[in-house]
């Protein structure tokens, strides 16, 4: 018997790539799709990295109350950086609300270890032990002769583009494969199979898609072809009309100019740390007041935070306003390099809002902030060609329309939205 | 200030590299390692706290929960650490000490010392229990479980087996034949102390790298792999240091960080010197961590928790083989002997008492190395001539406890430099570890004598007064050494080369 219902997730597609490779024919399963219900423009999560995104969307509620806000996140009472672990989700995923459901999960970001499930699952980047990233271990043998990789190593982009090319469709043939086996072998009621490896070319050829004569344009269009593909593969493993919602998790857009924000921080007095690369954050000294980490967030050195924190609480709003008239001041070549700067107290509410960063950096189109402790120089060329846009990811639902969605949508709305229809 | 609050979970045994970091056997320097950090990161996991995840190695002891301050600095909670020889004199003294301090000690021993030492017709001369008692005893009179397995070292499959159960996250390696003299009576007794010791050792290493390789290993050395150079060249902590330079037909080569020469002086130091090149290399190929602790020689009877009671005691061997020569002229002041300087007595070596040599190496567990890191300490509190300790073991004697002491020089049955000159660096421990000789050498002296006056050990002591004479030649001949002179204290002063022990960056400066 068929899945009665399917997610497709196009990791880092901003809506009009998917619209322009619709209409251009490099994609004409995805252009047959969106006729068939409504496509919309979504917002990402704050911060915009796929963790915090990935998370929300499977909880459908906001970092302030899910407790992700990236890849990364400060060992409490710590400089030090932990990484994120599925099990530091506060909020349930929508599967443990459906206990009678079998859903089968691939490839989704951000679950790492996976956890017990009603199903299977394999957690997508970053799992750093293929062991822990499947659920039953029982799938694990299968996995493991297969050759399963969980990312594709992104070094080998420097060593070798057709390499890096060949590996992301290798890996994609790699998990239709895998999501065959599984549908043969076992019944499942929900699929959710999420594509990675569109976020890893965008990253490092969107300057191939933009520009027509770029040496990797055709590899690029060739690869989306390719996701096409695989979306009408996990598509037809349903009945034509059956609930199927396809979405990403953040846009992308040029990067050309990086901005070292610690480098800002620390130019402008705010910052002071050492320079032991093996200290990272633990690096950082009293006198300090702001930092940046995981690229778009920014820490007060709060007393009640840090071990060697200095700001009080009277004061923390004071100096995020501060930090933000200088961030928002910022001109590069006479261009202003940062849109917005969310402040993490008015942006996130929930029981984990005080683990929020103090403030959320977006910058304006063609710039991508980082973090590197260590940067001389406040500007320097991207080594990346794409970065990640907030506000312009995409939501796909066949069967319904535009009225069914709310007016602007987030992607904490999406879950509920799908839910909704699958109760219908 | 701590000494060690700094360190991080690269020194932690906890921190899980493997794995996470495949840096293993493929021959990576730590230099490589530590640019890949710094341009990628590196994330671990910790085996204490797996509800951290993944994270950067970099949380501080001071930081750390499962790290507690003790006056000894930051020491792992419930360090689980096992002890090779934990039935010996310091195997036994070291455990009770850890145990008081709350670590999970664990131990094998077979036996093999008490065995040796009856083989010579002697016998620990304060009564020692057998181990079940030992064992009940910490329990009731210290409330510590000390987890034992009679074992001997070169039986690898049941070491494995126990190594598994307890998954120590630091080894201390005492489970060796200690004795030159022993390695020096026959063959089979040489070839017995290279078995023991550089095999046992061997097969140690190779299982640590499978079970636990994280741990560490704290691997009793002894100065007497250096040797005593005539030249009086510097007698570093094992490795040169950075300023190090050779000199050869006026060109110049740097020798930092290479091991320093070694003149082993019997058959036994050679087994530590083939044990320090076995860690050494372990260390490198398989990224394990090692203290090699070049100990000085041990005196002594007391520790706070060996005191506690007498079940608790540890051994005290005042034999040819087995006694070192501070416990063997006390046993032979009590005795009325003549103490028994070797050849002219202007040797020079370093010593330390019982109790401060326990407190190095609780330092030492409390500051592992990283990762892939061979590191040696000198472990001693003072450098002393053989007849300069004959002159104040015979003070206190007469001193303190009415005896007539004299002090007789024989032939020295040994192959070495009877004078020579003697320029020991011993800065780890102090500068980076934080210790500081406690025990002053006339105190522990004092605290012998008392001991070993008590009628039941005075009369054990009588019984083994045979064995306490040299006999064992390092030409291989079996027989006494004759009596060169016998004389009073106080007439035969120190002379020739004067120790040098460089305890600090600034010592020696001009």
């Amino acid at each position: 018997m068929n899945p009665e219902a399917a997610i497709i997730g196009l990791d880092g597609v901003p809506i009009h790539l998917l619209g322009e490779l619709a209409q251009r024919g490099v994609m004409p399963h995805t252009k047959a799709l969106i006729e068939q219900g409504c496509l919309a423009k979504m917002r990402s999560s704050l911060p915009a990295n796929s963790a915090a995104s990935w998370s929300s969307m499977i909880t459908g509620v906001d970092p302030g109350t899910h407790g992700v806000y990236g890849f990364t996140d400060f060992i409490p009472g710590t400089y030090t950086v932990c990484y994120h672990s599925s099990s530091k989700l506060k909020a349930p995923p929508f599967w443990s609300k459906r206990p009678g459901k079998r859903v089968l999960v691939i490839n989704l970001p951000a679950s790492y270890p996976a956890q017990p499930l009603n199903g299977a699952m394999i957690t997508g980047f970053v799992s750093p032990q293929l062991e822990k990233a499947v659920y039953p271990p029982e799938l694990l043998p299968r996995l493991k002769e297969d050759g399963y990789e969980v990312d594709v190593d992104a070094s080998l982009f420097g060593k070798s583009i057709p390499l890096f090319l060949r590996k992301l469709e290798e890996t994609l043939d790699q998990r239709l494969r895998v999501l065959d086996g599984l549908l043969e072998k076992d019944r499942y009621d929900l699929l959710f199979f999420v594509v990675t490896g569109t976020d890893r070319i965008e990253h490092h050829l969107w300057d191939a898609y933009a520009d027509g004569g770029h040496e990797q344009h055709q590899d690029f269009l060739s690869f989306f072809e390719k996701v096409d593909a695989a979306v009408a593969h996990v598509a037809s493993r349903l009945e034509p009309d059956a609930p199927l919602m396809m979405l990403s998790d953040h846009g992308m857009g040029p990067a050309e100019t990086a901005v070292n924000l610690n480098t800002l921080l620390r130019d402008q007095g705010y910052l002071a740390a050492g320079d032991d690369p093996r200290k990272n954050y633990n690096n950082i000294r009293l006198e300090t007041r702001a930092f940046a980490a995981e690229s778009t967030k920014i820490y007060l050195n709060r007393v009640e935070r840090f071990p060697r924190g200095s700001v009080k609480p009277e004061d923390a709003r004071q100096l995020c306003d501060e930090l933000a008239d200088l961030l928002s001041g910022l001109r590069h070549n006479g261009r202003k390099v940062v849109k917005e700067v969310h402040r993490g107290r008015d942006v996130f509410r929930g029981p984990e809002a005080g683990n929020a960063p103090d403030l959320v950096v977006t910058p304006m189109k063609g710039y991508s902030v980082k973090t590197g402790l260590f940067k001389e120089s406040l500007y320097e060329e991207d080594f990346l060609s794409g970065t990640h846009t907030e506000d312009d990811a995409f939501l796909y639902l066949r069967g319904l329309s535009r009225g069914d969605l709310p007016d602007d949508p987030c992607i904490e709305d999406s879950i509920h939205v799908f839910m909704k229809q699958l109760e219908i | 200030m701590q000494h060690n609050e700094e360190k991080t979970c690269w020194n932690c045994p906890a921190a899980l590299l493997k794995g996470n970091v495949d840096f293993r056997a493929c021959g990576q320097s730590i230099e490589a390692l530590r640019d890949k950090i710094s341009e990628e990161g590196l994330l671990i996991e910790c085996a204490r706290r797996p509800e951290l995840g993944m994270f950067e190695p970099s949380i501080s002891f001071e930081q750390c929960p499962e790290w507690h301050e003790t006056r000894f600095g930051y020491l792992l909670k419930d360090m689980r650490v096992m002890i090779l020889g934990i039935d010996g004199y310091l195997g036994w003294t070291l455990a009770l000490k850890l145990a008081k301090l709350g670590c999970k000690v664990s131990g094998i021993d077979n036996y093999l010392r008490r065995r040796a030492v009856a083989e010579k017709g002697s016998k620990s001369v304060v009564p020692i229990a057998d181990m079940e008692t030992r064992l009940k005893t910490a329990k009731e009179r210290l409330g510590v479980e000390i987890d034992f397995r009679e074992l001997d070292l070169l039986n690898r499959d049941e070491l494995e087996e126990y190594l598994r159960e307890v998954q120590p996250e630091a080894v201390v390696h005492y489970g060796e034949i200690p004795s030159a003299p022993y390695s020096m009576v026959d063959a089979e007794h040489a070839i017995r102390t290279q078995h023991n010791n550089t095999l046992g050792t061997l097969g140690v290493l190779f299982l640590i790298k499978e079970i636990c390789p994280e741990a560490n290993i704290l691997k009793l050395g002894t100065m007497g792999e250096y040797g005593t150079p005539l030249t009086g060249r510097p007698i570093f902590e094992g490795l040169f240091p950075a300023d190090a330079v050779l000199t050869w037909r006026g060109q110049e080569w740097s020798m930092g960080g290479e091991l320093t020469p070694r003149d082993p002086a019997s058959f036994y130091h050679v087994s530590k010197v083939q044990d320090t090149f076995n860690v050494y290399e372990a260390c490198k190929y398989w990224w394990l961590r090692s203290y090699d602790v070049m100990q000085g020689v041990i005196f002594g009877v007391h520790t706070e928790e060996v005191s506690e009671h007498p079940d608790l005691r540890t051994r005290l061997d005042v034999d040819e083989w087995f006694g070192t020569v501070i416990n063997r002229f006390v046993a032979q002041a009590v005795l009325g002997i003549p103490l028994t300087v070797y050849g002219s007595g202007e040797q020079i070596r370093g010593y330390l008492a019982l109790e401060d040599a326990m407190e190095c190496m609780v330092r030492l567990l409390s500051s592992p190395p990283e990762p892939g890191q061979y590191d040696v300490v000198n472990q001693l509190s003072q450098l002393y001539k053989v007849k300069e300790l004959a002159e104040i073991v015979a003070k206190v004697g007469s001193q303190m406890h009415g005896l007539t002491v004299r002090i007789q020089r024989v032939e020295n049955p040994r192959v070495e430099a009877d004078e020579h000159p003697f320029l020991v660096v011993s800065k780890k421990l102090r500068e980076n570890l934080g210790y500081q000789p406690k025990t002053p050498l006339e105190v522990e002296i004092d605290r012998m004598f008392t001991l070993l006056m008590q009628p039941d050990v005075r009369g054990r002591l009588e019984t083994v007064r045979e064995t306490v004479f040299p006999k064992t030649w390092w030409s291989g001949e079996h027989k006494e050494s004759m009596t060169l002179e016998v004389h009073e204290p106080g007439t035969h002063a120190a002379a020739g080369y004067n120790p040098e022990l460089v305890v600090s960056e600034h010592d020696g400066d001009e």
